[in-house]
């Protein structure tokens, strides 16, 4: 038994008897290197671990969480989970929440790299050194981050769940920008730092940047599109956190909403969750101790499946997918955090391009946000690397733009996706680290509206 | 703390240039409903250490949970590897800015502890307003929130800084969505995105009367369903306080920040159109826009006593008749352009993030248009735009795209019909110039954001802007 397994279920122990409970202890040691203008500028190393205790009333489910581990402060969290689920039955009746998943088989997954779990930062301090080395013999400087860490999660609940995994993750981004304030952009997730290769980051994002044409100024409008895999998987976690989260659908707020059955994108997209995907980072449990499994989305074109954590597959006669980001269930409702997109037929972007005779290369894009959920009506920008498409070949540069368009209307309008997909994130970790990513190749939309 | 941080300030010092600490511990709560029924009553509470060094120009930052020695000292050897670990860079270190070593105490001014409100009370005044917003078959989702945080924070450096903080923060609101075949319609108050939070107590909570709000959020969520669409045209607006202050936050509190003016958030939230050089020079707006980041003001979630590298809570001057002014900045940076004095937003998400530069409560000075009443009577034709929706802009801060919840006509000084999907665009620089009206002190008020996004790791700050309804013409709308 892991400490942090023994940690779960002392907080569970800790929790007033009643209708069930649940313990989650989450810790987690990581490094992160920021650095900009070709030098380092910040470094953050993170020793913490939090303990959540969920509790069940009358269908009512409380929360606390602490960072301590001392028995008066465990007692202290459960009673405080333990008076929220009892405050909440009070007030509100009998609740909604059916009660916590009972044990089902649980599958260990190897998302576990010792290496990276050292979290050593020379490897770090090597990687930026390369990033600056191959952005000053181009006349550019480097910005990015390089990061890694290990995450043990552990869970018990009174219905019989124990379970816990650890998953490292190793992650670098490089955008080097140029003096006129050309920048490029590559970036590479893993779950072990060997797999990093700050040298190829580097001079992909090197290459981009070092551009000598001024960009040129487009009028917005309709364009034929290439979207590097980053680009891509933008629009896809909108997907899966707006349209194909189970809350979402069955309170009739998803884009996905009566759609079931129907034909939703070109025939050639299959979007799945798939946690166990090779170049997926590995997980085997929800938050509520759900086995995660592969949860098929879109198949050829074709609105299939929506993620349910306890609470959203209650409300519509599901079970529990494994969605599940919060014991009880999250108000942001059940999303699926492993997507993969199925690679298509072209070798690479290059062929992707060959049919456009004008269009528009987008390598990422940036402050993306609905405007209307309900018709996965997006906006954002282009960033790091915009680029011209002509005759079939990408040209010059050009001006970031701002998209407003569905992503369901972007994948509706796809054509073709490369063959091999690959494994994607911002390296965004708010909160206590939980790395995710999507796996997706690049695509060819026959048009995305530009609006600015 | 007084028998840990000094002590350990003092091992710093030897190894270090420069090193300080913070202890935090964090609370919260968060109380909320959904549909009539109690969807959410949690409450977190975390503490530790927080050691920052600098060696050679390199910083180095690490956390560990706690109040024991032994944990801020395998913080502080953490932090001293981790900056040793990086490249050297021998081109000039810039000296930190100088500050008085800050001593003292700073707490929130609070009436009623919201921590110290029973659950039950929270939830009555929740379950009575999610009540009064529904009804209506139309009404298809409506929700009601109570949030309150806490902070202890306990700050020490080499340099002989020791000041103690308690920061409370307390807030709530509710929001209904509507829903047709073909429509999606949501309706907030007292602000989009959830709530309205200020550093004040559960008095201000219970101040804002949401129930008797509720009908009306319904009522317009409904209306919306049916309502005209947002044309597509260049013409006047007029944006509510709200959406000025986000306006505000997205186009000119982020500009600002020195860091990204510098170049050194590029990795993440971007860079800026703005560039050092430019203080005293650059028109950002017409001579109606006056802006200040200023961390004294009353129930500002921007407010405190010192930030979070000991600098004392000032005012500084941003925007003054629509020239720049002054940076966000902190006591790097400000030395790195010659300025004399940090404007003193350097500030952590708890103990496990490190300071980095934040807004505080930067804030759109009142103008002499009078009441939202009065600057309606005096547009002739426009549109009045009110609570955010959505929002998006470039990582310069330079083209942006916003929608509001609900717009309504103006027709020869009147309000008129209610439209739907509102949303409108711009070019920063260009839009502030179009500024041609800002209300007085009357209508100005405080708006919080609780969701600013910055930094890697990533930590969410909550800063305010005052912020009163104010007049753009010649403005693109209907974009989205």
């Amino acid at each position: 038994m892991t400490e942090a397994l023994d940690l779960a279920e002392r907080a569970l122990e800790a929790a007033p008897p009643g209708d069930g409970a649940l313990a989650t202890v989450t810790a987690e040691r990581s490094l992160l290197l920021r650095y900009a203008r070709s030098r380092p500028t910040q470094a953050t190393a993170i020793d913490d671990l939090t303990v959540d205790i969920a509790v069940l009333r009358d269908g009512h489910v409380g929360g606390a969480s602490t960072n301590e581990t001392d028995p008066e402060s465990l007692a202290a969290c459960g009673r405080a989970a333990a008076a929220a689920a009892e405050a909440a039955a009070r007030s509100g009746g009998t609740g909604d929440y059916p009660g916590f998943p009972p044990p089902l088989k649980i599958t260990a997954r190897d998302g576990y790299d010792a290496a990276t779990a050292l979290i050593d930062p020379v490897p770090g301090g090597a990687a930026l050194g390369t990033a600056f080395d191959v952005a000053g013999r181009l006349g550019l400087e480097a910005h990015g981050i390089w990061t890694v860490g290990d995450v043990e999660t552990a869970l018990v609940s009174s219905s019989g769940v124990s379970a816990s995994e650890s998953v490292t993750d190793a992650f670098m981004k490089v955008i080097c920008i140029a003096p006129s304030g050309r920048s490029g952009y590559a970036a590479q997730t893993a779950g072990a730092v060997s797999e990093l290769d700050p040298q190829e980051l580097a001079e992909r994002a090197a290459g981009k940047a070092a551009v000598s044409r001024e960009p040129l100024r487009l009028e917005p409008g309709e364009y034929p599109v290439v979207l590097e895999p980053h680009a891509v998987s933008e629009l896809l976690s909108m997907l899966g956190n707006y349209a194909f989260n189970g809350l979402a659908y069955a309170e009739d707020r998803s884009a996905i909403s009566g759609k079931l059955g129907q034909r939703v994108a070109a025939a050639g997209i299959n979007l799945a969750d798939s946690p166990h995907f090779p170049r997926q980072i590995q997980r085997s449990f929800d938050a509520e101790g759900v086995p995660k499994e592969p949860l098929p989305l879109i198949q050829d074109g074709v609105a299939h499946r929506v993620a349910h954590d306890t609470r959203s597959g209650a409300k519509v006669g599901a079970v529990s997918t494994g969605h599940a980001i919060a014991p009880g269930g999250s108000p942001y409702g059940a999303v699926p955090t492993n997507l993969v997109l199925t690679g298509g037929g072209a070798r690479d972007v290059a062929e992707l391009a060959g049919p456009v005779e004008r269009g528009i290369y987008v390598t990422r894009l940036w402050y993306v946000n609905p405007v209307r959920p309900k018709e996965m009506l997006l906006t954002g920008v282009t960033r790091d690397g915009t680029f011209l498409i002509e005759n079939g070949e990408v040209t010059l540069p050009i001006e970031d733009m701002r998209f407003t368009d569905s992503a369901l209307g972007v994948l509706d309008r796809t054509e073709a996706l490369t063959s091999t997909p690959v494994l994607t994130s911002d390296g965004e970790f708010y909160g206590r680290r939980y790395a995710h990513g999507v796996v997706c190749p690049a695509l060819r939309a026959s048009a995305m509206r530009f609006t600015g | 703390m007084r028998d840990v941080l000094p002590d350990l300030m003092d091992a710093a010092a030897g190894r270090s240039d420069y090193a300080d600490v913070r202890h935090v511990r964090s609370s919260a709560e968060t109380v909320s409903t959904r549909n009539g029924r109690v969807e959410l009553v949690r409450q977190w509470q975390e503490e530790g250490f927080g050691v920052r060094v600098r060696i050679g120009g390199a910083w180095g930052f690490a956390a560990a949970r706690g109040n024991e020695k032994a944990a801020a000292e395998d913080a502080l050897a953490r932090a001293i590897a981790v900056a040793e670990a990086q490249p050297r860079i021998d081109d000039g270190v810039v000296a930190l800015a100088p500050e008085e070593a800050a001593s003292g105490t700073y707490s929130t001014p609070v009436e009623i502890d919201p921590f110290s409100v029973s659950l039950e009370d929270k939830l009555a005044l929740l379950t009575e307003a999610d009540a009064a917003m529904r009804g209506d078959p139309r009404i298809a989702l409506t929700g009601a929130h109570f949030d309150a945080y806490r902070d202890d924070k306990v700050f020490c450096s080499t340099e002989g800084a020791y000041c103690e903080q308690r920061i409370v923060e307390c807030g709530g609101g509710l929001a209904a969505t509507a829903t047709s075949d073909s429509e999606t319609q949501v309706r907030s108050y007292p602000g989009a995105h959830r709530e309205q939070v200020s550093q004040a107590g559960y008095e201000h909570f219970a101040g804002l009367r949401l129930a008797e709000e509720a009908p009306r959020v319904a009522e317009e969520a409904v209306a919306l369903l049916t309502a005209p669409p947002c044309p597509a045209e260049v013409t006047t607006i007029v944006l509510n306080g709200e959406q000025v202050a986000l306006q505000v936050h997205e186009s000119v509190g982020h500009a600002v920040e020195l860091d990204r003016v510098l170049g050194r958030e590029a990795s993440y939230a971007g860079t800026s159109f703005v560039s050092a050089s430019d203080l005293g020079s650059l028109q950002y707006g017409s001579p109606a826009m006056n802006v200040t980041a200023d961390a004294t003001v009353a129930e500002g979630l921007g407010t405190f006593g010192w930030d979070d590298e000991g600098v004392a809570a000032h005012a500084v001057p941003i925007v003054r008749e629509g020239v720049l002014r002054g940076f966000l900045s902190s006591r790097e940076t400000a030395a790195e352009i010659g300025l004399e004095r940090s404007g003193g937003c350097m500030r952590g998400e708890g103990f496990s993030r490190q300071p980095i530069i934040r807004m505080t409560n930067v804030n759109l000075e009142p103008g002499d248009a009078g009441s939202l009443e009065d600057l309606i009577a005096d547009t002739d034709h426009g549109i009045y735009m009110a609570t955010n929706r959505s929002w998006s802009i470039d990582s310069r801060r330079l083209q942006f795209q916003f929608a509001t919840e609900a717009a309504w006509e103006i027709r020869d000084g009147r309000l008129g019909r209610l439209l739907r999907n509102p949303s409108y665009a711009g070019v920063t620089p260009q839009f502030w110039a179009s500024l041609d009206a800002v209300c007085d002190r009357s209508a100005w008020r405080l708006w919080g954001v609780l969701n600013c996004g910055k930094g890697e790791p990533g930590q969410s700050m909550h800063v305010s802007h005052g912020a009163a309804p104010a007049r753009f013409r010649n403005v693109q709308v209907g974009v989205a």
